[in-house]
C-alpha cells in the first residue's frame, strides 16, 4: 500500500475527484460523465483543474463574486489552488472563465479573452457542453505557452512555419536552378556614367492635404466584456473576464 | 569579288542584256561590246557574303570560309590564319579586348567550374569530357549613349497619429518634375547571329581597362568573326538593356515619399560614338550523357556560362534539406519566443 501511495505520489494527479458542478442541469448524465472524463484527462496534464459551474441564480451576487466564492470553498475541500473555472449564470445569462494559481500566469486576462472569443458562438446556441469541451481544449493548449506569448499567433502555428519552410525551399532552389548556368553581374551602375549624368531641373510642389478618419473599434463582446483578474473573498487572486449571452 | 560594269556615258550599272548580247545601260540606253568595254569603267570590290579561297603561306593548302569568318586555323596544317581583306574599311574593328587566358588555364577553370556545380549530375561534375575548346573573337558594338530623361509624378507624404479613440491619416500631395541628362558608357551588345544573346549577356561585364586599339596580330592563333548586324540593328536592343538603369537612377533621385505614382516618364536616348570591338570568348563543347553542351568563357575574366543538365535528384535533395532545415529552425525560434514544439 505504502509502495503505491509512493508510486502515485510522483505523478502529477488532478486533486479532485469531482470537475463538473452543474446545478443549472443544463447538462445530460451521458454529457456530463464525459465532460467529467475530459476534465479528469486534461486536469491531470496540466496540474491544475479544469471545473465547470453552472447555476439557475446568483440570487442578485455578481457572477465574479459567485465563483470567487464557490472557488475558495472548492479550494479548501480540495487542497488545490490552481485550476481553471468557467462558471455560468442562466439568471443574468453571463459566463465568467477564470484562472486560479499557476492558471493565473499560464491563462492571462487576454488568454482568457481569447478562450470567451471561441465558447460565444456555443454559448449563443445553447450547447453548453460545447462550450465548455473548447474551454478544456483551447485553455488547455493556451496555457502550454510561455506566459505574455500570443498563442494565436500565426508565427505559431505549424502549418505557417510548414508553408513559410516549403515556399522558403522553393525560392532558394529555384534560384540555384536559374543560376545554375551563371547570371547577368552586370547591374545599373557598370555602363553609368557619373560625370556626365545630373539632374537639370527638379521641381517638388505641394498639391493639395487630405486627412481621413477613422475610429479605433470599440472591442464588440457579444453581449459587453466586463471583469478581468481579481480576488475572491477568501484572498485568492484569479485571472478571468465575463461576457453576457 | 563582285564586279560592276560603270555605263562610260552616265555612270549607272551596265547589265547583260540577253537579246543583243551587249550590256545595256537601263538608264541613257547606251550599249557596249563585253570585249572593248574600257577597263577603268570595271570597278571590282570585295563582297562581304562571299565564301573566299585562301592559300595557307605555310602548306599552300586551300582554305575554304564562310563569309563571317576573320581569322582561322589550317585545317591541314593547323597554321592560324588571319584573313585580312575582311578585316579592312568597314569591318575593321576599333578596339579589342586580347585574350587573358590561355587554353590551359581555361581548360583548369572549366574543370573547376564544373566541380561547384551543387545541383549538376555527379559524372558531369569530373569535368573530363571536353570535346573541343575553342578561343574566339566575338564582334560587339560598344555604344556611348547620351539621353535625356523627363518624368513628371505625383509623390505622397503620409502621417498617420491617434487623438483619443480616432486614428487620423494625414495626406500631402506634391507634384514632381525631374530632367536628367543621361549619359552610359560602352554599352556592349554582340553582333553575331551565331553567339547567343543570353549567354553572351551573362558574360559581362568586361574590364573596359584592357580595352586596346585594333591590330591584327591578337588575333593570330584564335577564329574572329566578322559582325552580322550593324550598329543600327543593334541599337533598340542596347535601348531596351538600359532602361531598366535608367529608371532605377530616376528612382535614385526622388526621394522622401511614402509613395511615387508616375504620370509622365519620357526617356530618349541617342547614339553618340559607336565602336567596332572585339571580345575574347573560350566555347566549351562538352559532352554528357550523349548530349553536346555548350559553354562560354569570358576570355578575359574567367565568368563561366551556360546551361548545365540538372541533377531531379540533388534538386529534391537541396529541397528538402533547405525546407526541413527552415522548418527546424523556425520551430526553434518560435519555441524560444514561447511557443510551443508542436
Amino acid at each position: 500500500m505504502l509502495f503505491f501511495m509512493m508510486l502515485t505520489g510522483g505523478v502529477a494527479v488532478s486533486a479532485a475527484d469531482q470537475h463538473i458542478y452543474d446545478q443549472a442541469d443544463l447538462l445530460t448524465e451521458a454529457e456530463e460523465s464525459e465532460l467529467e472524463a475530459l476534465a479528469a484527462e486534461y486536469s491531470q496534464q496540466h496540474e491544475s483543474d479544469f471545473l465547470f459551474l453552472t447555476t439557475p441564480s446568483t440570487d442578485g451576487v455578481p457572477v465574479m463574486t459567485y465563483m470567487g466564492d464557490f472557488f475558495d470553498g472548492w479550494a479548501v475541500e480540495n487542497g488545490q489552488e490552481d485550476a481553471v473555472l468557467l462558471t455560468i449564470d442562466m439568471g443574468s445569462r453571463e459566463v465568467f472563465l477564470a484562472g486560479f494559481g499557476t492558471a493565473e500566469t499560464t491563462l492571462d486576462n487576454s488568454r482568457v479573452d481569447m478562450v470567451l472569443d471561441r465558447i460565444m458562438p456555443y454559448m449563443r446556441i445553447g450547447d453548453y457542453g460545447g462550450a465548455f469541451r473548447e474551454t478544456v481544449t483551447t485553455a488547455s493548449r493556451y496555457m502550454e505557452f510561455r506566459p505574455g506569448a500570443n498563442p494565436e499567433s500565426i508565427f505559431f502555428k505549424t502549418w505557417f512555419q510548414l508553408a513559410v519552410s516549403l515556399v522558403l525551399g522553393g525560392v532558394i532552389v529555384g534560384s540555384m536552378v536559374l543560376n545554375a548556368g551563371g547570371r547577368v553581374t552586370t547591374t545599373s551602375r557598370t555602363y553609368f556614367d557619373g560625370n556626365n549624368t545630373r539632374v537639370t531641373s527638379e521641381r517638388d510642389r505641394f498639391r493639395n492635404k487630405t486627412v481621413t478618419r477613422r475610429r479605433i473599434p470599440k472591442k464588440n463582446n457579444s453581449g459587453g466584456g466586463f471583469g478581468g483578474g481579481g480576488m475572491t473573498g477568501g484572498g485568492r487572486s484569479f485571472s478571468g473576464g465575463g461576457r453576457g449571452f | 569579288m563582285v564586279i560592276q560594269y560603270k555605263c562610260p556615258n552616265c555612270g549607272s550599272d551596265m547589265a547583260f542584256d540577253a537579246e543583243s548580247g551587249k550590256l545595256s545601260c537601263p538608264n541613257c540606253g547606251r550599249q557596249d561590246n563585253i570585249e572593248t568595254f574600257p577597263e577603268e569603267n570595271i570597278e571590282r570590290k570585295l563582297d562581304p557574303e562571299e565564301a573566299k579561297e585562301y592559300h595557307c603561306e605555310n602548306c599552300g593548302a586551300v582554305i575554304l570560309t564562310e563569309a563571317e569568318t576573320t581569322a582561322t586555323h589550317c585545317s591541314f596544317c593547323g597554321a592560324p590564319v588571319v584573313l585580312a581583306d575582311r578585316l579592312t574599311g568597314d569591318l575593321a574593328p576599333a578596339k579589342v579586348i586580347p585574350f587573358t587566358i590561355s587554353k590551359e588555364e581555361a581548360v583548369a577553370a572549366f574543370r573547376e567550374w564544373t566541380k561547384n556545380g551543387r545541383l549538376t549530375p555527379r559524372g558531369f561534375m569530373s569535368g573530363d569530357r571536353i570535346k573541343k575548346m575553342t578561343g574566339m573573337y566575338v564582334p560587339f558594338w560598344l555604344y556611348d549613349i547620351d539621353g535625356t530623361a523627363e518624368v513628371a509624378a505625383i509623390g505622397t507624404r503620409v502621417r498617420n497619429y491617434q487623438r483619443g479613440d480616432t486614428i487620423y491619416t494625414e495626406t500631402d500631395f506634391y507634384d514632381v518634375y525631374r530632367a536628367i541628362d543621361l549619359s552610359y558608357l560602352k554599352v556592349p551588345a554582340d553582333a553575331s547571329e551565331k553567339m547567343d544573346d543570353e549567354l553572351m549577356d551573362k558574360l559581362e561585364p568586361y574590364d573596359y581597362r584592357e580595352l586596346k586599339d585594333f591590330r591584327m596580330p591578337y588575333l593570330a592563333g584564335f577564329l574572329a568573326e566578322k559582325y552580322d548586324y550593324d550598329d543600327e540593328a543593334l541599337f533598340s536592343r542596347v535601348e531596351s538593356k538600359i532602361v531598366p538603369y535608367i529608371d532605377s537612377y530616376i528612382h535614385t533621385t526622388i526621394s522622401g515619399y511614402s509613395t511615387v505614382s508616375y504620370t509622365n516618364k519620357q526617356i530618349q536616348a541617342n547614339k553618340k560614338n559607336v565602336y567596332y570591338t572585339l571580345f575574347p570568348v573560350w566555347m566549351v563543347y562538352y559532352d554528357f550523357e550523349n548530349k553536346e553542351h555548350t559553354f562560354a568563357m569570358n576570355g578575359q575574366t574567367g565568368k563561366v556560362v551556360g546551361k548545365p543538365p540538372i541533377s531531379g535528384g540533388k534538386v529534391a535533395a537541396w529541397f528538402t534539406g533547405i525546407a526541413a532545415s527552415t522548418f527546424v529552425a523556425l520551430k526553434a525560434v518560435a519555441y524560444a519566443m514561447g511557443g510551443v514544439l508542436w
